[in-house]
Parts: C-alpha cells; structure tokens; sequence
C-alpha cells in the first residue's frame, strides 16, 4: 500500500482527523510551550495560591501560587518526550529480540520468549516502580522503565509475524539463493512485520503517556518543580475541597492526548491490519 | 490434553523460578538499606548491624536466593523486616480487601460491556456504534487515578452520598463494605469494561453471521429471542477467557486506585514493600501475582482448546 | 513516618534536687478528670459496641489515624502510628505530663546519689499486666536489659547505663557510667522504653500481641483497625470508656468526612491547609498547640562550598523563612532559628539571621565555586512538606546564585544517602524531643551518630558535653544557650520551623488533651451523652 493511499484510508472518518489535529495541537505547544504559556510555570508566589480560575489565571493557580495554565502547556512537553523515548526503547528492543526469536526458532526463541513470560507475569506497574527503585526517580529513569515494560509487546508482535513470513515464498527463495540472515531480516522480512508494530507503537504511546503520569503521581516520575501533569495531579489531590482546578486541568490533558493516541492508534489498525483489530486490544497495560 | 496442561504447568514453575530470580535481582540492586529504613533516622550502628546479621542481609546472595527459595517451597515466605509478622499473614490479611474489589471492578465492567458492545453490534456503522466504540475509547485513555479522584471529588465532595476512601470488611459491616467499594470499582472498573466491549461486539458479530444464527432468524425466530438464546450464548465463551485475563489483572494489585483510595489491597503491599524495602514482602507478593497470572492463564488457554477444537494445543501459545 | 519518636524532657526540678525523693501522689495523668466509676457500672466489661451508642456504659471511642502501624512491640517498633496505639496500652517508669514534667507512673518515687551515678528507683505495688501476673522490678530489669543486650533501635538511650538491678522485688537500681540529667527522658519520655513481663518477648510474638499495663488492653489488629478494651484491673482509675477502635484512614477527607458523620470521635488526620475551614465547622472541635518538632535544612560541610561557613551563611541570609514556613505549613508552624520551641524551657531566643538577598548574593558570590552555584537539595515524600518547602526555597535562592536541583527520594534511599554521605544538602525534621540533649547533642557534636552534615566545632563539642552532664539547670541551660548560638551562626543546621500539632475531635468529648509531643492517650476522655 502506498503512503498515500494509507493516508487517505486513514481520513476517511472525522474522529482520526480530530484525533490528529489534537496531536498537531499537542506537538506545536510541546515545541513552543515556554513561548505560549502566559506566566512563569515554577517561579512560586505564596501570597498568591489556590486563587480560582480568573481572567488572569484561566485555570487558577496551584498550592505555591504557580499558575496551572502554563504548568499544563509545558507539561505537554514532558508527557510527549517521555511518552516518545519511552517507545522508541521498547520499539528497538522489543523489534529485536522478536525478529531474532521469530528468524532463528528453536532455543533463542524459547529462552527469549520465556523471558519475556517472566516479564510478563510480573505486573506492570509494579515492574516500572520497581525499576524507578533501582534507578532512581527522575523522567529519564522513567522512560528507561516505561520502555522496559512495554518491550515484551513488541517482542512478542514482532515474532508472531515473523513466523508467518518466515516461510513466505519470497523468503524461501532469497535464502535459497545464498542470502545472508542479515540480509533476509533487512531485506525481507522486516519490511513486512512492519503494518502490526506500527499500530502497536501508536497504541503504546498512548499507554506509556499514562504510565508517565501514573508514576509521577506516586511520585517517582518527572521530579519538582518541573510540571508533569502526573505530577500536578499528585499535587491536586491534597486540595481537592479547596481548589478542584488542580486536579481537574491536568487530569484533562491527560486524558484527550490519551484519547488522541487511542483513536489514532485505532484508526491506524483499521487501514494497515485489519486482521489485528482484536488481538492486541486485551494487552493494553495500565496503571 | 493431559500431556499439554502437564507441559504448561512445567512452563510455569519454570516462569515462576524465574520471577523469583528477578525480584531477587532487583532487591540486589535497589539503593536503599532496608534495615535502615525499619529503624529510621536515628539507627545506631550497633544495632543496626545486629538487625542486618539477623535478616542474614550480609550473606552471600546465592546463599540468600537458596534459603529463600527452600523455605517458600514449604510454605514459609519468611518475616517482614518492617513489621515482624510473617508475609504469609500480612498477604492474607489483604487479600479480601483485593479480592472484593477485584470481583466488584469485573462486574462495573460487564455491566458496561455487555449492553454498550451488544447494542454496537446489533447497529453496526450507526450513530450507537460510534458512540460505543468512542466510549470505549475513553474508557481506554482516562487515567484511572483522574478518574478516582474526580468521582471522589463529584460523589464524596459535593455530594457526600460515598465515602472517599478507606475499605470496611464485609464480616463487619456489609452496608459499609458496599459503600466503600462502589468508587474504587468504578474506578478499576472502566478500563476493563472498555476492553471488554470491544469483545463483546465483535463476538456478538461473528456469531450473527453464524449459520444456526442466520438458520434461526429465516425459521421466524423473534429478534430477541435470536439475541438471548444463539448470539449471547456464543459470545460469552470469549467473554468468559478475556474477563479471566482481565480479573488476574485486577487481582494482581491495582496499585495505584488503591493507593487513590487508600485501599488496603495486595497492589497497596507491594509498592509500600518497594519503597520500604520490605523484601520478603515484595517476594511473597510478586511470586502471588505470578502465581495469579499464569494460572488464569493456563485455564483460559485449557478452557479456549476445549471449546474450539479447531485451536491445537502446540500453538494454543 | 520513620523519624524518631524520642526524648522526653527532664523537667529541671526533680534531678536539681539530687538525692532528695521526690514523691508524688498516684495516677499519673488523671489531673483533668478524676471521676468514680463510670455510670456506677463498677468494672463493667468493655462492650464491643461500635461508635456512636452509650447504652448505660462508657461506648467505645472511634480515632481515625493517617497510618497502619508496623508492629507492636514497642521495643523495635518507629513508627508513630504504632506508639499511638502503644502509648494506651503500655506504661513507663515515669511518664512526661503535658508540659513536659516528668511524673510517676509504675515507678512512685526515685532517688539519686550524690554523685549522680546511681538512680533508685522505688516501683508502685498492686500493679498487674494484662495476662494477670504481678509486676514487679524484675519485669523492669527484663526490659531494660532486652534493650540493651539485643540491641533494640533504642539501646543508644542507655548508653551510659552500667547495670539495671533488682535490689528487691520493688526496687531497681540504674547505676550509670557518667551523670546523666537526661536519664528520666531515656527511659520515660516515650512509650519505646515500656515495661513489658519477664519473658514476655519468648513467650509471646510481641509485633502483633500486647502485654503491658496501660489503662487499655489490645484486642484485636487488623489491615484496618486495631482494637482495645477497657482494662479494669489498671493500676490508675479505670478509663471512662469501654475501649477504643483505631481505625486507619490516610485520606485526609475521608477521615474528617467520618468526623462529622459521627462515625469517627478523633483524628489527627487534618493537613494544615484544612485548619482555617474547620474554625468555624461546628460539627468538629479543633485543636491547634505548638509540637516539639523541628524542620531544618542541613548542607554537607564535607563537600566544597558546602564547607565554607560564609556560603552557608550566605544561603541562610537568603531563605525567607515565614514565605517557607506559609507554603509548607499554611501558618500552622511558628518559624524559628533554633531548635527548641518558644514553648519550652529551654527555648533561647536568638534569630540572627533577617532574610537578606543583599548580603546573601555577596556571601555567595565570594564563597561559590561557580556562578550560579548548583546545589542537589534532597527531600522525601515521605514528608510532603520537604517536597513544597523545596520547590519554595529552590526559588528564593535563584535569586542570591544558587541553583537548586530538587531530588525527591524514597525514605529508605534518603536515609541510606544521607548515612553515605552522598548529598549536597538535604531537608527533614526531628520529632519528638523534649530534652536539649535530643535537640542538640547527637546533631552536633563532631562524632555524633545524627551528625550525618559533618560540622565540627571544638567549641560546641565541649558546651555540648558539659551540658549533657550539668545536673545544674540553670547552668545547663546556659550551656545549651551558647552552644545553640554557635551552632546556628555556623549553620551546622538552618533551622526553619516547629510545626502545630493539629487534631480534631467531635464536640462533646471531654477530658481529652492535645500535647506538644503528640502523645495520644485516651485514658480520661469521655464520650459526650
């Protein structure tokens, strides 16, 4: 299938368009967050906390008097990075170890799949928190250990459709041919698991911006005073009889980039694999 | 058959060995004395070497992996560094709290799922399908702690009908128990409702398209009556293995709406174990969790090889 | 919570008067409400009645506390919420009244020798734990020395302590390796240091079972609650109610929700920016008193600049404490250079440091490294208040050259940091104290076991270890006056704020009494009609 025509599959409904323009949205404002948000998002002003939503502060100010507009649109930064980098780890790592295990069968894929059994069957949360233990707490640690849990997903995606090209005509022939595995990975066999790992990672971007925010709510993620809506909703829960705009406003960004990812994601999955539409939908981690 | 489940079961002590050598791995290289962290600021050397040569923290790693293992095998999973009592009481004490919300979350979500993908499947490609499946879709992406906190906010706060937090056993008070949990399971509940609604329509869509279905409805058969009887018979098989899968999730500790709910559940152990440094807790419950997790799994698989006879065992994987 | 819980202050009369028995009428404690038998009901047997009902006897009291407690045995156990429980169970020798005051309570009278050396103490008689056997001084001996030789987290407040012997069976004699004034705080200023019966920790599993001979006896833990019943055999007058169920709520919410509901009569559950909505609350009494705790800043002075006197000064010309003190605490704190509250005795006023950016930025400017100067602050959120004073501070000090990198630990890698030494500087608190020698002498005395920031000074070492062995008052107190001068222009610790204790409990319920260390005892309360 060509770009083009995927493209065009893609927008065929509004929902995906709208899903995409949010993540337009979302990437502009990560970009330019410093230049868009109308105050200093962690300069403190304690004569001027837990002010309501006003004309000054559209979503009022935090417990330290910061102003929670602007802590949103530069925590749109730090959702989309660690959301990204965190993918891109599981991405490579999950890619390789399922290409392997799904090339070469036998005893790599059993000890690589068996691994990733035990990986699986510790769960997720506490894999991340358990990492951000050893590793410290921090986003980049975050990401590490995001990327960490989500790399059996792409392992396991990668090997399934592996073994079903694997014995494609096509395969058979390059390496009749003489073909190095190497070149047959590349060649052959990559370009053609690609449709299923490409919606997995809009799925899992979806699922790792919300991991992100989970473990900063508990404390282990982005670090003060930097604004992560994990975070700032960690920070909210403490005064939500004195002050819901703290909790709310983030939960919300959350929330609609989450929805974003999701739709797209969705939408993805429809035009590039429709087989696939059922089988990933109950590996879906959360918190 | 037989041979196949005692397969998989060899695969799964397997799995469950390896769970273990994990968590001890991660104990090894977690910063953070947990001798220190039971006596707090003021740990005197002498005692807290005394306390350290008791937990035999200073032995050899293997030595320590080995004993670990000797003991769990006969039932014993040692004693909590932080409390003193043993991890098997502490992990009993919890598990009704983690089971009465596991089983209350299930049960949000069929009641979201079996309406919501049944009425999708039944108007395919019209307004209630979209409807659905977008709600689906945001049953997906809204984090479950927002969500916690905002029913808190909602029916704690401004309405004062729930409580906002804690848990009462149901032996003690069952009004209450049924009070406390109804936000937690909401909470817990939406994600795998979401999940769940996706498998429900497209079930229930495959098996309009069955023939006895079809069969059913040219013969006359009331529309509803097709419904009940052939089409929702047939979807709850995969209903029944993807909401097991989905309670071995719940069981293994929702970490994070119990920590919202101040929930004394499994997930609540484990993560105070991680941060306190409370190793043998942290074993005993992670090796339950896996323990949860591959049995769930073995009877869906088992049951799903059963029911389909066209899935062999070799791939059943 | 994993600070200590510890020091009791020796409230200066009774170790003055060395040598002179000090003698004291019974019940300790009992001075607010000194009533007959409940109702008349003569020992009626604690109901297991929830809540709000009397139902002609004493009803049980609901307290909702923010934490489970760890364990029970209240040798081992550090946690705050385990000692809220054990403090109505078990009993001390002595025991500290509301202002501090050391007053008996299973020892009657003690004596001590001229040289200081040797303490006697004489026991109360008719005494019974809650299994029924008689206590006696060889239940103290057993205790003590339980401590000692397993080395239990509390040893270190024997350290000068030769020998605890049982001259007869209502009589212990504590001989001492130096003079001690701080020994009735060691060994009563909290309920660490409880009596518990010969044999008791081979005889039963003391985590999760209790012994002791307080006004109440444990009935029942759970992942919950923890129940007690009403002891009738208690040495003191019987308590009022029936017993008491602590139930654990760590929602703060949730637990004043249930307050007014009526489903809960106490809590210590109330974040300090709840304090101003509840002045007006009708359906809740609030109580506000100044704690003995203290919240500080420490630097490493191992570590250059962090070693340099004129940059820490520097650093503490640029902190404005009230604007701290506000974020943290939403006023319910009372900012403070040293670390002794205005409420002590032993409070010397000294505040030489006036928030300055000026002097500040020039201090820091000749001492940094670099311009601006980054500085690791590590805080735990164990302790939310270290997290928001953080984030207050790390902006103050922006203005004056130093660049704050906030790093929010887990209390366990914290501590294990801060005993590695792996820190630039660090934010926390002591609780509890209520002698100098806990405020000052393991801080900051050049070997000391606390002093984890590394400050030495001579000077202050030998103040400090004159004061620990004055029996003088009023000359110990001068000594701790001048070593806490120096001690806070070195800014061996920049100390910041003692907080309020605040708690809530329903209208009507009399006889209790919020304190300055936070012990919690139910033992005179009663619950309204």
């Amino acid at each position: 299938m060509r770009a083009g025509e995927t493209l065009r599959l893609l927008f065929r409904g509004p929902t995906a368009i709208v899903a995409a323009a949010v993540l337009l949205v979302l990437i502009v404002t990560a970009f330019l967050g410093e230049q868009l948000a109308p105050h200093d998002a962690t300069g403190t002003d304690v004569s001027n906390r837990l002010q309501a939503p006003s004309a000054d502060h559209w979503f009022g100010t935090d417990e330290l008097g910061r102003d929670v507009l602007s802590r949103v649109i530069l925590g749109a930064e730090v959702s989309l990075r660690v959301g990204a980098v965190a993918v891109g780890i599981s991405l490579v790592a999950g890619v390789l170890i399922g290409l392997l295990a799904g090339y070469y069968g036998r005893w790599v894929d059993d000890v690589l799949m068996r691994l990733s059994d035990v990986l699986f069957a510790f769960p997720a949360m506490l894999m991340a928190i358990a990492v951000l233990a050893i590793l410290g707490p921090g986003s980049t640690n975050a990401m590490i250990a995001i990327g960490i849990v989500y790399t059996p997903i792409f392992a396991r995606i990668t090997r399934a459709s592996v073994l079903s090209v694997r014995e494609e005509v096509y395969v058979k022939a390059a390496r009749s041919a003489g073909a190095g595995d190497l070149r047959i990975i590349g060649r052959h066999v990559l370009p053609n698991v690609t449709a299923p790992i490409i919606v997995q990672t809009s799925i899992s971007l979806a699922f790792a911006i919300l991991s992100e925010a989970a473990l900063s709510f508990v404390g282990l993620g982005t670090q003060p005073p930097d604004p992560s809506w994990g975070r700032m909703l960690a920070e909210g829960r403490g005064f939500v009889e004195q002050a819901w705009w703290m909790a709310v406003f983030p939960g919300l960004a959350i929330f609609v980039t989450v929805l974003a990812f999701n739709v797209l994601g969705d939408a993805l999955r429809d035009v590039l694999d429709p087989r696939q539409r059922q089988a990933m939908a109950g590996t879906g981690v959360t918190a | 058959m037989t041979r196949y489940a005692l397969r998989r079961l060899a695969q799964s002590v397997a799995v469950l060995l390896g769970v273990s050598v994990l968590v001890f791995a991660i104990m090894q290289l977690v910063p953070g004395d947990p001798i220190r962290a039971a006596l707090g600021q003021q740990a005197d050397p002498e005692t807290y070497q005394a306390l350290r040569d008791r937990a035999g923290l200073d032995d050899p790693v293997p030595v320590q992996f080995v004993t670990w293992i000797g003991n769990a095998a006969v039932g014993d999973f040692g004693v909590s560094f932080r409390s003193g009592e043993t991890v098997l009481s502490l992990i009993l004490e919890r598990v009704p709290a983690t089971l009465s919300l596991a089983v209350a979350a299930i049960i949000v979500a069929l009641l979201i799922a079996i309406p919501l993908g049944t009425l999708s499947a039944l108007n395919p490609r019209k307004p209630v399908d979209w409807f659905a499946s977008l709600s689906s879709q945001a049953g997906l992406s809204v984090p479950d702690f927002w969500l916690g906190i905002m029913l808190i906010l909602v029916f704690a706060g401004t309405l004062g009908w729930l409580p906002s937090a804690g848990y009462v056993p149901l032996t003690e008070d069952p009004v209450e128990w049924a009070r406390h949990l109804i936000l937690p399971a909401i909470t817990a509940g939406v994600s795998s409702g979401a999940i769940l609604t996706r498998f429900v329509r497209s079930s229930v869509l495959e098996s309009l398209g069955q023939d006895h279905v079809r069969t059913a409805r040219a013969k006359g058969m009331r529309a509803r009556d097709v419904l009940t009887w052939h089409v929702l018979r047939n979807a709850l098989v995969p209903l029944v293995t993807v909401g097991g899968v989905q309670l071995a999730y719940l069981l293994s500790g929702v970490v994070v709406v119990e920590y919202v709910f101040a929930w004394p559940g499994l997930g609540q152990l484990a993560f105070q174990a991680v941060e306190s440094r409370d190793y043998p807790v942290l074993q005993g419950a992670v090796l339950l969790f896996a323990v949860i997790f591959l049995l769930v799994n073995l009877v869906v698989d088992l049951a799903y090889a059963r029911l389909d006879p066209r899935i062999t065992y070799r791939s059943a994987r | 919570m994993g600070a200590d819980m510890n020091r009791g202050k020796v409230r200066g009369h009774a170790v003055a008067l060395a040598a002179i028995a000090l003698v004291s009428a019974g019940c300790g404690g009992g001075d607010d409400v000194d009533l007959d038998d409940p109702q008349g009901s003569g020992g009626g047997q604690g109901g297991d009645d929830q809540g709000d009902g009397q139902s002609g006897d004493g009803g049980t009291l609901v307290a909702a506390i923010s934490a489970q407690p760890d364990q029970f045995d209240p040798h081992k156990t550090q946690a705050y919420a385990s000692f809220q429980v054990l403090e109505n169970v078990y009993d001390t020798l002595v025991v500290p009244d509301a202002e501090g005051e050391f007053q008996p309570s299973l020892a009657t009278e003690w004596t001590t020798s001229d040289d200081g050396l040797t303490w006697t103490f004489t026991l109360r008689e008719g005494v019974t734990f809650h299994d029924g056997s008689a206590f006696d001084s060889a239940d103290v001996v057993y205790s003590y020395n339980r401590i000692i030789d397993e080395q239990l987290a509390n040893a270190y407040r024997f350290a000068s302590v030769a020998s605890v012997e049982a001259t007869d069976p209502q009589t212990v004699t504590i001989t001492l390796t130096e003079p001690t004034p701080a020994l009735l705080d060691n060994i009563g200023g909290f309920k660490g240091m409880s009596i518990i019966p010969e044999g008791a920790a081979e005889a039963t599993d003391l985590a999760t079972t209790a012994v002791g001979t307080g006004p109440f006896t444990l009935e029942d833990a759970g992942a919950n609650g923890v129940t007690l019943a009403r002891y009738d055999d208690y040495w003191g007058d019987p308590a009022l109610v029936d017993g008491v169920e602590f139930q654990y709520v760590s929602e703060p919410a949730a637990a004043l929700t249930a307050l007014r509901s009526g489903d809960v009569h106490w809590t210590d559950n109330v974040p300090p920016q709840d304090i101003e909505g509840l002045r007006d609350d009708e359906q809740v009494e609030l109580g506000v008193t100044p704690s003995v705790d203290y919240w500080y800043l420490a630097m490493n002075q191992t570590k250059p600049p962090f070693d340099n006197r004129d940059f820490r000064r520097g650093v503490a010309f640029g902190i404005d404490r009230d604007e701290v003190t506000e974020a943290a605490r939403f006023g319910a704190a009372t900012t403070n250079q040293t670390a002794i509250p205005e409420q002590s005795r032993w409070f010397h006023e000294y505040a030489p440091f006036e928030h300055d950016p000026d002097q500040a930025t020039q201090l820091i400017e000749q001492t940094a490294a670099q311009s601006p100067q980054p500085m690791a602050l590590m805080v735990t959120d164990e302790y939310p208040e270290t997290v928001q004073a953080a984030q207050v501070i790390q902006a103050q000090l922006a203005e004056v050259g130093v660049e704050i990198g906030i790093e929010q630990e887990a209390f366990a890698t914290w501590l294990d940091r801060q005993a590695a030494g792996d820190y630039d500087a660090f934010l926390l608190g002591w609780l509890g104290n209520l002698d100098p020698f806990g405020f000052y002498h393991a801080q900051h005395v050049c070997e000391g076991t606390s002093n984890f920031q590394g400050y030495c000074n001579p000077e202050v070492d030998s103040l400090l270890q004159s004061a620990a062995g004055e029996t003088d008052q009023d000359a110990r107190k001068a000594l701790y006056d001048q070593a806490a001068e120096l001690i806070v222009d070195d800014v061996s610790y920049l100390y910041l704020y003692n907080p309020d204790v605040v708690q809530a409990w329903a209208p009507g319920i009399e006889g209790y009494e919020i304190r300055a260390d936070k012990a919690i005892n139910f033992e005179t309360v009663r619950l309204p009609e």
